[in-house]
């Protein structure tokens, strides 16, 4: 098992150099460089841009610069934010914290709704039940989150059962330990509740096929004819096997989730790395917006790797290769 | 003589959502088998040999329904018991393996693990069904180690035998084996059907065995039932059949067998191919492929008729019970 | 195409509805010159975020032809509006007007319906008391064009690379699909972001659509490029490649002649799949703002309005009504995408 999970981990190096890749040549295509800006501001001379320039090497070729660049990057050196001032590192360190919480927190909610309501289906399929589930689970693939996030908005501020909007209240300070998380949860919850509603329907179908496609395979008619009772059928034989795929298709799932989250943090003014780009992408901050694209990318291949070595610890076909 | 399994008149059909039509398979499945005897149901594939042995065990399809016959496994009717009836019965009284090992074992479970589930004597303590695991495995020709492997990590004939171990596990009457061979190759077949013969010895095992190839059991089960088209069509004994195959269909399926060809013969297939279920031919359904047909063959379906002791449904033998 | 359309009529029911409310949907975009009351861009000042005014039909407990009653501003601090019972406007259909151009071609002084001297706003107004529902007809022709036409370039993309890459094979297609991979490893909407960050902000509404439809497509084209190389890699295989191959065609031929039309059918419903996820794209981007400028409008940009500002939201909540035409037609393309799986699958048959 060891060797695979490294033969992953290697696998997925040139996948993040191409990434890194692929990032600098968007910032090359933009108008432009670091400096052009800079460049505008009357308190910075000629003369030190110049000389930035060349320690960033930015007067060296493409490849050259991209090389200075990656350098850079190893070091956790992001860049400087062109409107805040401050490495960009520093920036998304803060926010990327919000968006992991977001994130995790709606995975967590959805995997804890959208599996069993996934296995109950199957076992249901062709009856009533399973039909309205799967009708509603329709409505929530073709809802948008940023659709479920302004309707979610639209009741909370109705209804004022949940807060809107930031991490924390207004009596934050002060607070002790346990009353900020509860405070963070709190806020956490519209956003997250969002979030989680824009991805059960598709996880659910998900696993209620796939659990479909194990009920369908011989073994389970084997273990029929040991006797054994439906329980376990279903939660033995069938539950193992269906969720291997389950765990592949996490690492999948979760780039919609991060799209996801960034738009129901715009939305519901949730301070993340959505909120945090999209300002970039507005002031024309290129480096932020590159770092983000980038952290983005580096988070979907760690969810990925994690996914990875899961299927290694409970599929004993690849653990024991 | 003690009926171990005794299938009467069976007739299952095939469900279709689409135009909410049934479409019958098997046409009234008569055989039945004695204690400590075995018999081989052959026939083309499709003919519905899976399916009578599915029957058997209660684990139809659910697109399939019984529509008439009797079921009796060690005397009681399968058919008219309750799920929790038939779990009780799965395992302990018929046990089944099937025509790959490779995917009827679970890949994620340990083969010990697997023997160990179906033992269905609660009295037993843990360490006592441990005990009982291993002792099939020792009796299926393995060491214990093989408890702790998962399937991948065994070869095609120990796949099977630990298929067998699982069903053998709880001393059932009755073992099917459906097509146990057919996925393996020549040498780890005949060790499979040698472990067969001496398991039956030592359980004092039924055996119901399904396969295509006539040549396969003809010299190692006691009966041979052939199938064709949802009904049995020739019920012998083994030792006859191949000298004195009584049934067109039969006769045949013997003339086929590639151990009867002379060097440099082409290889012979039936003519015409298997019917399809949905629009089987009138009267007998081998008609179209009989050599011998004649007109009435087309009309009606032939009854069973006893020939030399033999049962068998043409109508070359006439048309009424001969004594 | 009808012994298909029936198919799909017999197999999914819903698929069949659904296609039907997509061709509405599109009559409804196509016609919008002639069925909206009013132009996308007129402001009825007076009259901003007014809730619907609705056609009656029953009039002091009679039932008489449609009409509307006149509004009246309560509140102008809070825009709170009320029907005036006493003022009676009867809607008429084919009422004359200023001459306009469906579709910038063919003239017409008569529209589907109106007031004349009343208002009617079937789904209320905006922040500028403009007419909803007119934007909304007009908003459709975004949604519904740029879906359509992002999956087309996409597919061209992803059929030339996909198919590139599994005919060739070895380091052409470990190339091609290590770059397919780099792509969809990127979270879809932060590879928006930071492609839309290249362009200058302000475009105008031609270039902003078609750098969208250049956006999602650069997207896009990753994940049908992979799906098509597989079906290659499994068709070229088979007997009549060989068979083609054997004759001496070349590659380009088998390619456009033999794999591409035996991959149709799996590529039809994936096409149709995909189709949300560029709906939805563009809605995103406007919605922020980085998409459809004002004042033509989009689905997406129309809701941008309601975004962190919960006074509209909260007293206007038809703002949101773009947000469910965005939703019906998402849904009714992952309806139509699995009436057409189930239609296609020969297994189905
Ligand atoms: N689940 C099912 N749904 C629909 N038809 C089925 C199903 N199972 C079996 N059949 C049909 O029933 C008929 C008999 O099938 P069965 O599996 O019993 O054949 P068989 O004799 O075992 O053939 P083989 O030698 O291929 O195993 C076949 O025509 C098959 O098409
Ligand atoms: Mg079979």
């Amino acid at each position: 098992m060891r060797r695979y999970i490294l033969f992953r981990l290697l696998q997925f190096i040139p996948l993040l150099l191409g990434m890194t890749f692929v990032s600098f040549i968007i910032i090359q295509m933009a108008p432009g460089d670091y400096f052009t800006q800079m460049q505008m501001n009357p308190d910075v001379s000629p003369q030190t841009i110049e000389n930035m320039r060349r320690t960033f090497g930015l007067d060296r070729p493409v490849v050259i610069q991209y090389f200075f660049w990656l350098k850079n990057i190893f070091r956790f050196d992001l860049g400087v934010s062109f409107s805040y001032h401050i490495p960009v590192s520093f920036l998304i360190k803060q926010k990327l914290k919000n968006t992991l919480a977001l994130s995790l927190f709606s995975i967590f909610l959805t995997w804890l709704i959208a599996i069993p309501l996934g296995i109950f289906a199957a076992i249901k399929q062709g009856r009533w039940h399973e039909k309205i589930l799967s009708f509603l689970a329709y409505i929530g693939i073709s809802l948008p989150a940023f659709l479920i996030a302004m309707l979610m908005v639209f009741f909370a501020a109705r209804t004022a059962i949940l807060p809107v909007g930031g991490t924390t209240s207004v009596f934050y300070i002060g607070a002790t330990g346990w009353e900020k998380f509860l405070d963070y949860l709190g806020h956490l919850l519209l956003p997250g509740l969002a979030l989680t509603f824009a991805g059960i329907g598709g996880l659910y179908r998900l696993m209620k096929n796939n659990f479909l496609e194990v009920l369908g395979a011989p073994y389970i008619i084997t273990a029929r004819a040991k006797g054994l009772s439906p329980v376990k059928v279903y939660f033995k034989h069938t539950l193992r096997n269906a969720i291997n795929p389950m765990i592949t298709i996490f690492g999948y799932t979760l780039s919609s989730v991060l799209s996801g989250a960034a738009l129901v943090e715009i939305i519901t003014n949730w301070p993340g790395m959505g909120r945090l780009m999209l300002d970039a992408v507005l002031s024309q901050d290129l480096y932020l917006v590159m770092a983000s694209l980038l952290i983005g990318g580096v988070l979907l291949i760690v969810g990925n790797l994690i996914a990875d070595v899961l299927i290694a610890f409970v599929d004993p076909r690849v653990r024991l290769r | 003589m003690e009926k171990v399994l005794d299938v009467r008149e069976l007739k299952v059909a095939l469900r279709r959502d689409v135009h909410r039509s049934e479409t019958e398979i098997l046409k009234g499945v008569e055989f039945s088998i004695g204690k400590k005897e075995s018999l081989a149901l052959v026939g083309e594939s499709g003919s519905g040999k899976t399916l009578t042995a599915m029957t058997v065990m209660g684990l139809l399809p659910e697109n399939m329904s019984v529509k008439k016959g009797e079921v009796l496994l060690c005397g009681r009717d399968i058919l008219k018991m309750s799920q929790q009836e038939l779990r009780d019965v799965r395992g302990v009284k018929a046990g089944m393996i099937f025509q790959e090992p490779s995917s009827y074992l679970n890949p994620v479970f340990t083969a010990g693990n697997q023997i160990f589930e179906a033992i269905k004597d609660t009295s037993l303590s843990v360490k006592e069904k441990k005990k009982r695991c291993i002792d099939v495995l020792k009796d299926v020709g393995f060491t214990e180690d093989i408890y702790y492997r998962y399937p991948h990590q065994l070869s095609g004939g120990q796949q099977q035998r630990v298929m067998i171990a699982i069903a053998l596990v709880n001393n059932p009457s009755l073992l099917i084996a459906d097509e146990p061979t057919t996925a393996l190759d020549v040498t780890t077949a005949a060790g499979i059907i040698e472990l067969l013969k001496i398991l039956m010895e030592r359980y004092g095992l039924s055996l119901l065995f399904i396969t295509h190839d006539i040549s396969l059991v003809s010299n190692f089960v006691d009966k041979i039932a052939v199938m064709y088209a949802g009904r049995i069509v020739e019920i012998t004994d083994a030792k006859m059949t191949m000298d004195m195959p009584l049934h067109p269909y039969t006769e045949k399926l013997i003339a086929c067998l590639p151990e009867r060809y002379n060097s440099g013969e082409k290889i012979k297939t039936i003519e015409g191919s298997v019917p399809d279920f949905h629009n089987l031919p009138s009267g007998c359904p081998f008609h179209p492929r009989c050599p011998y047909v004649m007109e009435i063959c087309r009309k009606s379906e032939p009854p069973v008729v006893k020939k030399y002791g033999i049962l068998v449904r043409c109508f070359k033998y006439g048309m009424s019970m001969e004594t | 195409m009808r012994v298909f359309i029936r198919r799909l009529k017999d197999k999914n029911r819903l698929s069949f509805v659904s296609l039907w409310i997509l061709v509405f949907l599109y009559c409804l975009a196509l016609l919008a010159d002639f069925i909206v009351p009013y132009p996308y861009d007129l402001q009825h000042r007076e009259y901003a975020l007014c809730p619907p005014v609705l056609p009656h039909i029953f009039h002091n407990g009679r039932i008489s032809r449609p009409f509307v009653y006149g509004i009246e501003i309560v509140n102008p601090a809070f825009k709170e509006y009320r029907q005036d019972t006493g003022k009676i406007y009867p809607l008429k259909f084919f009422v004359k007007g200023s001459e306009r151009k469906i579709l910038g071609i063919i003239k017409t002084d008569r529209y589907l319906f109106g007031t004349g001297n009343g208002k009617v706003f079937l789904f209320g107004t905006d922040n500028h008391g403009r007419d909803v529902f007119s934007r909304v007809l007009y908003g459709a022709r975004i949604s519904l064009s740029i879906g359509v036409i992002g999956v087309a370039i996409s597919f061209i993309l992803g059929l030339f690379i996909g198919g590139i890459s599994g005919y060739f094979g070895g380091k052409v297609d470990a190339f091609l699909m290590r770059l397919v991979e780099i792509i969809m490893m990127f979270p879809f909407f932060y590879l928006m972001l930071a492609l839309r960050a290249i362009f200058p902000a302000n475009l105008s509404s031609v270039q902003v659509y078609l750098l969208i439809v250049v956006i999602l497509s650069l997207i896009g084209w990753a994940s049908l490029a992979r799906i098509i190389r597989g079906m290659v890699l499994s068709i070229k295989e088979e007997e009549y490649v060989m068979a083609a191959r054997a004759l001496g065609l070349s590659s380009f031929r088998i390619i456009t002649r033999h794999i591409l039309p035996n991959t149709f059918s799996y590529t039809i419903t994936a096409l149709t799949l995909s189709i949300p996820d560029y709906i939805l794209g563009e809605s995103a981007l406007s919605l922020l703002g980085l998409g459809i400028q004002e004042p033509y409008p989009s689905w997406g940009n129309m809701l941008s309005v309601a975004v962190g500002n919960l006074r509209v939201l909260t007293g206007a909540p038809w703002m949101l009504i773009p947000g469910f035409f965005i939703f019906l037609t998402v849904i009714t393309f992952n309806f139509l995408g699995d009436g057409l799986r189930d239609v296609m699958d020969p297994k189905n048959w």
